[in-house]
């Protein structure tokens, strides 16, 4: 997506309902052909956003520019993107073909050319056999299909998608989510797609915009929001983190040192130089995941905390390490460690010194 | 106690055949006596016949009052359809301005005994100088039947998801082709229930329209006139048609309004 | 519902034309009508023609003139009277309905709805043929034995439309009655069962008092169907069963009195908004849900 165009601007957008406000000043690029996450708990306004976008609803403040002009006050059935609703929205009584092709039967195209190209978005999607049958008689992983279809057969420039998996079961869920993003690799339009999952965000998405309370926290890579969180919610968003509060030391190159009740950490600071120019002394939090964390002798470059085992919890092809650090027990530190078929050597109460790489050591400001 | 228990589906089934006897037993009494004659205020029973159907087929005041009653129903059964329907396409969209005011006025001819709104209807119509006729007739069965066509069509349109509304637009259909293609369809049935139901409570109409008829006669205001003036054949032969015909008409609506399912009741008892 | 409707039409104009069409007959029809009859009732009449200047002398006259508030009593009493006996009729039916099953209550349920859609003048004419000295009423009774002569007492007279009413109006209180017994919780009878109560007590001490509410809420209705008749004591009243209603009907056929008769309805409007806000004041006050 290097040289990719931009498809969809907002700038400065927020809504408010009444007294409340939703969404707060947001900016967003939606890349053109990507594949965009929203991703938040429920009330962060990642619907919100959606529901802007799609003409559904009006925003307060801002602006959402289309090709360079403001399309707030475009109608929705005169906005260019089609939208795939959280409870599929098919039409009860008619078949799984006419839903297919109501947009292009609404547009006036010609009966032939709907024939023919509803029965090509129905084998994309794999339900050619099913045109006749109406809604009641799919199943829901069928009707989603449905929904799908009938949103890609008009050829949008963006197809908005809220929340289309959550009511499937854990099994379909991901069988979809592999279907839904072969199917965005194979049509090239752009997907923006909203959840409250992250294990879903991060499976899909070329890029995750995490939300809360009406904030962008952070756009970036799955890796990027990962790896590299910006903000302290981010980095307690996803999986399991370890997060040791402190005040900032000296930058060393890409390094920068942080000063916690557990020692003097050194993180890297490699391609955030929002984090490099924070005055010393600033509040700051050094975040690494457990996967990074070994026990043993730290060798050059290496951080290490003395620590003591809470509880070792196996979790099947990885056991989660529970610890408190030595000088500090109210710091709580985890390390995930490869399961071993004849059992693990540690024990609750054993101390052991934890090494954290400072290529996996990571700042993010407090 | 025992006793009581046992006794108890014994008391309730002898008491519901009894309040059906109360219902259904006067009505029984026109009905057979429509197969006799009647002279001198009592029923000749020796002699069944049917010569009052007869009599009916040639009795001019009773047809034109048929016809009449017909047109009028088919007037406000289109009128109230109409309106009720656009009076809940309004009310259930989101720039609604009184919401519960304007629900408030629909239903007040409805709550309100008919003499008033009869007399309500009476005085305006003399006051705007709008001569009594059989648009008059048809505006107070309208006015009267809007309330209940409204409520059945809004109970309807407000069970449909709206985002198939949403649906329907975000696919690029405009706010007309939205009504026709999606909301129509899906309204109908309950478009059709309400209009029979408008239409039978129209035909059974008597207190409104007594008061705001001019020279026609509906059939209620028909049989209300030969009713003042006894017990005849020909008002117990005209009876048995109207309750044969009331009858089916309320089969016909309670299958569209009243699915059986919603009325079985669950197992757990 | 989202605001996706109104941003779907290219005008803005739309909003406002929709509310002009949807208000204009509520308006003209139902709410002009009523207001100007509330007006006319501040009229009176000089020699067969209406005066036009407000005066409060027909609402005077209800008080003060000896006929009409004895009358006006009577009716509300009859009515009081018819509603409880419906309520008293109804409630065993009601009951009954709730312990069928499937199609017997499918077919029961229908078979009370239908009375409901018949024609009204219809069925008062069947209650009346029964009624008269030469009635089926009477020739049951002293078949039975239960009298030995025919009785006048419910011969065109106040009795007879209190009879009339009440077989009339039965159907209209047996469906509010059934839905309020069918929101209890079955759960609440089990419960009083695991208690120990016998089915007699739980129905004492849990039905009845649950089904209140929807039982006040019918005589309510049944009520205010009452007072508003004014063809069953004109069928069946004869020369001493004159209600309130009837007087009403009167002042705008052979009286010819509009203004005192707009007058007249208003007082009666004014009872039936008593009657069915303390119908829904109790059902809401007893927990009835809406």
């Amino acid at each position: 997506m290097a040289e990719a165009g931009i498809l969809l601007k907002l700038r400065s957008v927020s809504k408010s309902y009444g007294a409340t406000a939703i969404l707060h000043s947001i900016d967003l690029d939606v890349r053109d052909g990507e594949f965009i996450t929203i991703l938040g708990p429920s009330g962060s306004g990642k619907t919100t956003i959606l529901r802007l976008i799609g003409g559904f609803t009006q925003p307060s403040g801002g602006q959402i520019l289309l090709d360079g002009s403001d399309i707030a006050a475009m109608p929705i059935n005169r906005r260019p993107f089609n939208t795939v609703f959280q409870d599929y929205a098919l039409f009860p009584h008619l078949t799984v073909e006419a839903n297919v092709g109501y947009g292009l039967a609404v547009r006036g195209t010609p009966r032939a050319e709907i024939t023919k190209r509803v029965a090509d978005a129905l084998e994309l999607v794999q339900l050619g056999p099913l045109g006749k049958r109406f809604p009641a008689q799919l199943s829901g992983g069928q009707r989603q299909r449905v929904a799908l279809a009938r949103a890609i057969i008009c050829r949008p420039r963006l197809i908005l998608l809220d929340e289309p998996l959550a009511a499937l079961d854990v099994e379909l869920r991901r069988h979809m989510q592999t279907f839904l993003k072969s199917i965005q690799t194979e049509i090239r339009t752009t997907f923006l797609f909203v959840t409250h999952d992250q294990e879903e965000a991060i499976a899909m998405a070329d890029r995750i915009c995490v939300m809360s309370a009406g904030r962008i926290e952070q756009i970036g890579s799955p890796h990027e929001v990962y790896y590299r969180p910006g903000t302290e919610f981010v980095a307690k968003f996803f999986g399991e983190n370890n997060l040791v509060p402190g005040t900032l030391g000296p930058v060393e190159g890409t390094t920068r040192a942080i000063d916690t009740a557990v020692g003097r950490l050194v993180c890297s600071i490699d391609g955030q130089p929002k984090i490099a120019a924070l005055p010393a002394g600033s509040p700051a939090l050094a975040v690494f995941r457990p996967e990074a964390v070994g026990i043993g002798d730290a060798a050059e470059g290496e951080n290490r905390i003395a620590a003591r085992i809470d509880q070792v919890a196996f979790g099947g092809a990885s056991t989660m390490v529970n610890t408190a650090a030595v000088y500090e027990p109210q710091q709580i530190l985890k390390a995930r460690l490869q399961s071993r078929p004849d059992g693990t050597s540690l024990s609750q109460g054993e101390t052991i010194p934890l090494v954290v790489p400072a290529s996996a050591c990571r700042l993010v400001a407090a | 106690m025992r006793f009581a228990d046992r006794a108890a589906p014994t008391l309730l089934i002898t008491l519901t055949l009894f309040v059906f006897v109360l219902l259904y037993g006067p009505l029984m009494v026109p009905i057979v006596s429509s197969f006799f004659t009647v002279s001198h205020g009592t029923v000749d029973w020796s002699q069944p016949t049917t010569s009052a159907y007869v009599a009916l087929t040639q009795n001019d005041s009773v047809l034109s009052a048929l016809w009449t009653t017909l047109i009028v129903g088919a007037g406000a059964v289109v009128l109230s359809v109409a309106l009720g329907t656009g009076l809940a396409l309004y009310y259930a969209s989101p720039n609604a301005k009184g919401r519960n005011f304007l629900q408030f006025i629909i239903f007040l001819p409805f709550l309100m005994p008919p003499i008033i709104t009869g007399l309500a209807l009476l005085i305006f119509f003399r006051q705007v100088e709008f001569e009594r006729s059989l648009l008059t007739i048809i505006i107070g069965h309208t006015v009267f039947v809007l309330a209940l066509v409204y409520r059945t069509i809004l109970t309807r349109l407000q069970s449909l998801s709206g985002s198939l509304v949403e649906a329907s637009y975000d696919l690029g259909a405009s706010s007309w082709q939205t009504f026709r293609l999606v909301l129509l369809p899906n309204l109908s049935s309950a478009m059709a229930g309400a209009a029979i139901l408008a239409f039978a409570l129209s035909f059974d109409e008597t207190m409104i329209t007594l008061l705001v008829t001019g020279t026609q006669s509906t059939l209620p205001v028909r049989l209300w006139a030969m009713m003042r003036l006894g017990f005849t054949p020909d008002i117990n032969a005209l009876v048995a048609l109207v309750l044969l015909f009331t009858t089916a008409l309320c089969l016909i609506a309670v299958r569209y309004l009243m699915p059986a399912s919603a009325v079985a009741g669950s197992d757990d008892n | 519902m989202s605001d996706s409707a109104a941003h779907a039409g290219p005008h803005r104009l739309t909003p406002w034309l929709a509310t002009l069409a949807a208000y204009i007959v509520p308006l003209g029809f139902v709410l002009a009508p009523m207001a100007l009859f509330l007006v006319y009732s501040f009229f009176s009449v000089d020699h067969g023609s209406i005066v036009f200047s407000p005066t409060i002398s027909n609402y005077v006259r209800f008080f003060t003139d000896p006929v009409f508030l004895p009358i006006f009593w009577r009716t509300c009493l009859l009515c009081l009277a018819v509603a409880l006996l419906c309520v008293l009729f109804a409630f065993p039916v009601a009951y009954f309905l709730t312990t069928l099953r499937g199609r017997s209550r499918y077919m029961l349920l229908v078979l009370l709805l239908v009375p409901l859609l018949m024609s009204y003048v219809i069925k008062i004419y069947a209650v009346r043929s029964i009624l008269g000295g030469n009635g089926m009423l009477n020739r049951a009774l002293l078949a039975t034995g239960l009298i030995d002569k025919p009785s006048m007492l419910f011969v065109f007279n106040l009795n007879a439309v209190l009879l009339t009413l009440t077989v009339l109006l039965i159907p209209f209180a047996v469906l509010p009655i059934f839905l309020s017994l069918e929101r209890i919780p079955k759960a609440l009878r089990h419960a009083s069962a695991d208690l120990g109560a016998t089915n007699a007590q739980t129905f004492w001490r849990v039905t009845v008092p649950l089904s209140l509410p929807g039982t006040l809420s019918a005589m309510s209705f049944v009520f205010v169907l009452a007072i508003g008749d004014f063809l069953t004591p004109q069928m069946v009243g004869g020369q001493s069963g004159f209600t309130f209603g009837r007087i009403i009907y009167s002042q705008f056929g052979t009286a010819f009195n509009w203004p005192f008769g707009a007058a007249l309805s208003v007082i009666l409007a004014a009872v039936v908004i008593l009657a069915i806000r303390l119908g829904g004041r109790l059902e809401s006050k007893h927990g009835g849900a809406k």
